[in-house]
């Protein structure tokens, strides 16, 4: 009676395990799972970048430790706190439309692309200040992975941007609710991904010599 | 909950900021060398793993998606450290 007993326990601890991970995974995954895919081919070619750049570096030491000298710290720092900034009023507005609030949600989006156009504003900004130094491209290698891998970046924030205008158009329409805000979640972890991405690129390139 | 949740938010956001100023420190006032390197590189990671974990929300999923990611800054990281000790 008793060894039955046991058994019927385990047969339900079984049953509950074998449910469980299939609640775990994509269910909870915020977003597409699409947007994810996206994400991570992202992060890999940057990851590459950010290899590639490293060993170039290796093998020119003073020509890359002079020309990062010539960069603004301050400028990269102030665009490092930009982004972080938006990835958290992109968090708010997940917050919010989770409680049905889709005013409070749209309305953090808006002040997250506010921030991206300060981030771009500064980008170009810093870009301006290298031409009007003469410096292009060509000059050499740490200039040419510098502007490079900075644009490849700022041109993810300018499409982070237009993917958060739609999200906040569709928001504006009342196609999200807390029941469904899969799109609000795909926009929020692309964004994260664009703040991510920066994370690694700031040190590399600003600060590492 | 909700408000607890936003106030937890904020400090991951506050933290952010303050390991943001660090790194400019860092890249400010130390000389350059091997302990520049790898302070500014776990910095990353750690700055990485609060983006990931609590303002992507991936704490709430799978460990494989948290391994990714975590994957990501330890290959991308160590990749560069060597690169950087040669």
């Amino acid at each position: 009676m008793h060894t039955n007993t046991v058994v019927a326990n385990t047969e339900v601890t079984n049953e509950a395990k074998v449910d469980e991970p299939e609640i775990q995974t994509n269910e909870d995954l915020p977003g597409d799972f699409a947007i994810w895919i996206f994400i991570l081919a992202e992060m890999l070619v940057f990851g590459v970048l950010f290899i590639v750049y490293a060993f170039a570096r290796a093998h020119q030491l003073e020509v890359f430790n002079a020309s990062q000298l010539t960069l603004s710290r301050g400028l990269g720092t102030l665009n490092t706190i930009i982004l972080i900034t938006s990835s958290y009023f992109v968090v708010r507005s997940v917050a919010a439309i989770k409680v049905n609030n889709a005013k409070q949600s749209a309305r953090w989006l808006l002040g997250a692309m506010a921030l991206g156009a300060m981030f771009v504003v500064v980008k170009l900004w810093e870009f301006n200040q290298k031409f009007a130094a003469g410096i292009t491209l060509e000059t050499n290698d740490f200039y040419m992975y510098y502007l490079t891998l900075t644009s490849f970046h700022l041109m993810h924030v300018l499409m982070g941007m237009i993917i958060l205008g739609c999200v906040v158009f569709k928001l504006n329409k009342g196609a999200y609710s807390a029941a469904e805000h899969f799109g609000v979640e795909s926009g929020a972890s692309f964004w994260h991904m664009v703040d991510l991405l920066w994370i690694v690129l700031f040190p590399l390139v600003y600060i590492i010599h | 909950m909700d408000k607890e949740n936003n106030h937890f938010s904020t400090r991951i956001w506050l933290a952010l900021v303050v390991l943001t100023i660090l790194t400019y420190s860092i890249g400010e006032e130390v000389a350059a060398g091997k302990a520049v390197m790898l302070s500014v590189l776990v910095i990353a990671l750690i700055k990485g793993q609060l983006i990931a974990n609590y303002f992507m929300g991936l704490r709430h999923v799978s460990w494989l998606w948290r391994g990714i990611i975590l994957g990501y800054f330890v290959v991308v990281g160590s990749m560069v450290a060597i690169a950087y000790l040669l």
